[in-house]
Parts: C-alpha cells; structure tokens; sequence
C-alpha cells in the first residue's frame, strides 16, 4: 500500500476491501475503501466511513389498498436513485452496506372514500417501530391527510434493515397515495 | 365479500374500539407485511378479551 503525491494528479491513497484492511493499524490511518467507495480513518477501535455511502430515494407508483385499523407495509416499488444498490423493490426494504448513522425520511399521503378519523406513520428498524408521525382526529368532512416521519438512525451496515407501515382507521377503503405523495428516502451522514 | 380480520375481531368482540387498535397505544396490534400472507395478529396484550382461535375467527361471516 502506497501514497502517491506527484504534484499533479491529487494524492492516490492506499486502496482495500473491508475484508483486506490493514491489520495492526494506527490511529488516524486511512485509505480508500472499495467496498463501500469511500475514504475511511481508523479512529483506533474502529474504520469509520468519512465518505461516500449509500443514499437512496423510491416511490409508491400507484395506490395501494389497505385493511382499517391494520398497520400495513407500504409497497414502495419504483426507485429514483440508489447509490448502493441497498434498497429492495420486492420486500420494500433499505439494507445498508455501511455501517453508520443514516438520515431516513418518510412522506405519506392516506386517503379513504369516508371520512379518515386517525392515520399514522411509522419508520420500522429491523421489524420494530422506531418513530412515527403524529396520529390525528380529522374533521368529518376531510378524507385525505398526510404525514411527515424523519429520523437519525444507528444501521450496522449488515442485518439492519428499514420499512415504513401505515395505519389508517377509517370505515371504507382505506388507501395510501401513489406517485410522489408517498416517498421514502435516506442517506449516509456518518460512520459509527 | 368475507370480512378481514379486523372486521371479525370487532364481530367477536363488539365492546373494542379503534383506541384499541392503535399503534403504541392499545393492546391489539393487527399488521400486514405486503407480501402476499395478508393481515395477521402481531400482538394481543388486551387485558380482559382473550385473543381469538382461529376457530372462533374462520366462524366468523
């Protein structure tokens, strides 16, 4: 492992796999890390990510159909960008490679044909709650609400995994919105 | 048209209501993964009903 400072083609660090890191590294040693594509530092226990690191955005391309009173997953099934290739279209799932604190952001629109008396949103982390949004009591007369969930959450960049649920109470068809009223995204901030 | 689950419990059980149900807050939490194995019983903590069989629920119409 080398670094290359020839005065015009920027500094070349040492590059390696997480399965190949330096094996009796120092403090403050660094390098390029082609796994996660990024430039990591050994802050003496740990390699922590100072770079890079997944980031990703999809969407719930239609509506979709949910029981009254019954937290559902939502179906996300398009993506608009996924750096990392973490997020799962068929299980509607974020998988981090990196190992980290993550920005997640989760916005839903619920509608039913009669009036919605009470919606909820929540962020899950590995099957568990983990924050939602505010529940409410609509006027009679309001049959779509929406909601805003965002969190700073620990992955360990290995099982940790997140969703997002919709709970909805209302006494006909209860739907959460497709296209862009329904939105998850999340990104890399920092390493552990 | 069968009746979901929710719709059954009430049936079982017509004194619950939706504070019941709720997420964090009440004792009967009914969820559904989107995967094709439809609503199920995730937990049931309520402290007088007893959760139902799935007997009692499959004579539900």
């Amino acid at each position: 492992m080398t670094m290359i400072l020839d005065g015009s083609n920027g500094i070349t660090m040492p590059t390696w796999t997480t399965a190949n890191r330096p094996t009796n590294p120092i403090i403050g040693a660094q390098g390029y890390n082609t796994t996660y594509g990024g430039v990591e530092v050994y802050n003496g226990s740990t390699w922590t990510l100072v770079t890079g690191g997944p980031a990703f955005s999809a969407y719930l391309s239609s509506t979709q159909s949910i029981t009254t009173a019954t937290t559902t997953k939502i179906a996300f099934d398009t993506k608009i960008f996924d750096t990392n290739n973490c997020f799962n279209t068929s299980t509607s799932r974020f998988t981090p490679n990196v190992p980290g604190y993550y920005q997640i952001n989760l916005n839903v629109q619920g509608s039913s044909s009669s009036y919605s008396s009470m919606q909820i949103y929540q962020i899950y982390k590995s099957n568990n709650p983990y924050v939602k949004s505010d529940w409410r009591y609509q006027s009679a007369t309001i049959d779509t609400g929406s909601g805003d969930v965002s969190s700073l959450i620990y992955m360990n960049g290995t099982t940790d995994y997140i969703e997002a649920y919709a709970y909805i109470v209302a006494s006909s068809s209860p739907t959460v919105s497709g296209s862009s009223t329904t939105q998850i995204s999340g990104s890399f901030v920092r390493g552990q | 048209m069968s009746k979901n689950l929710y719709e059954k419990i009430i049936t079982i059980y017509s004194d619950l209501t939706d504070a019941d149900f709720m997420p964090h807050r009440g004792t009967i939490h009914l969820q559904n993964d989107s995967d094709g194995r439809g609503d199920y019983i995730k937990s049931w903590t309520h402290p007088t009903h007893a959760q139902p069989t799935q007997e009692q629920l499959d004579a539900v119409q």
